[in-house]
């Protein structure tokens, strides 16, 4: 239905990541689960699939001896988000 | 947003739903204030309770009095260890933690070089600038914030500034104290209650 809107950011726990991150510096897995209200598993794998078309750079670390996952939103992830927020801008209008 | 995001492909998702999420992610994320006011209230009451022993020793000739000021580098110390304690528990970096750490990190070493070199032109020039410092940046830090307490307190330091050049040298700590007070005590102590109450929500 929507051709134009990118898939990768047409689904709302993906577009919901993304939100987030443009917003701040950058965020810890912990907090994205909090506010997106989502499981651990389903928004690891969405991270991903994020980090897998370059749009979230993620990085592990060590905090107190727990694993810590870092998440931060990158250009080209910006870029992306502008332009699925432009064309959603559009359609809203078209109506 | 109340609702439990779990979906990964949403073919049905609409142009409004995704408006909604956009929405209220970036309100949730930019709702957050990024201050508790700790370090305000905590070098407020510590450099005014300096700054009028240092005033009342002037007063009554005692000798001692400068020697209040090596409470600073304890204050240091605290102010360290609970700024570490607090990165150890935040989830979430905002660029406005990254502006306010550039901005209290250049008045830290203005400040410094205030202290160091600022006795060359005399004791009323250093505590001038000091009042200056402190104003500028808590008048950033309210403009950040956006928190107009702390934009009125800091005009409070610039006037103690301009006071100060008026009046003799004990009264510099007078001039401080008003200015901390205004600058960086009561805003300081307004901005935790605000920051406490939207914790609570």
């Amino acid at each position: 239905m929507f051709k134009d809107l990118d898939p990768i950011l047409h689904s709302q726990l993906r577009l919901a990541i993304v939100s987030l991150l443009v917003s701040v510096k950058e965020a810890e897995f912990t907090y994205l689960k909090e506010q997106t209200n989502s499981t651990a598993g389903n928004l690891s794998v969405q991270i991903q699939k994020l980090k897998e078309v370059g749009y979230v750079d993620v990085e592990k670390k060590f905090k107190d001896n727990y694993p810590q996952t870092i998440c931060k939103i990158t250009p080209k992830g910006i870029s992306a988000f502008e332009t699925y927020v432009k064309i959603l801008k559009q359609y809203i209008t078209k109506k | 947003m109340k609702t439990t995001i779990e979906n990964d492909l949403n073919q049905n998702l609409m142009p409004e739903e995704s408006l909604q999420i956009i929405n209220s992610m970036i309100s949730k994320a930019k709702n957050k204030l990024a201050d508790d006011g700790f370090h305000l209230i905590f070098w407020g009451w510590l450099v005014m309770f300096c700054a009028l022993t240092q005033y009342i020793t002037f007063k009554l000739n005692i000798e001692w009095g400068g020697w209040v000021w090596m409470l600073m580098p304890i204050g240091g110390i605290v102010s360290a260890v609970y700024g570490y304690k607090q990165g150890k528990t935040q989830k979430v970096k905002t660029h406005i933690d990254t502006y306010l750490g550039f901005l209290w990190g250049g008045f830290l070493i203005a400040m410094f070089i205030t202290l160091a070199f600022g006795y060359a032109h005399g004791l009323k020039s250093t505590y001038f600038f000091l009042m200056l410092l402190y104003g500028l940046a808590t008048f950033i830090s309210g403009g950040i914030l956006n928190f107009k307490p702390l934009i009125f307190g800091s005009l409070f330091s610039f006037a103690f500034a301009i006071l100060a050049v008026f009046l003799d040298n004990a009264d510099q700590f007078l001039c401080i104290s008003g200015a901390l007070l205004c600058s960086y005590i009561i805003p300081g102590h307004l901005l935790r209650a605000k920051f406490k109450s939207e914790k609570n929500v």
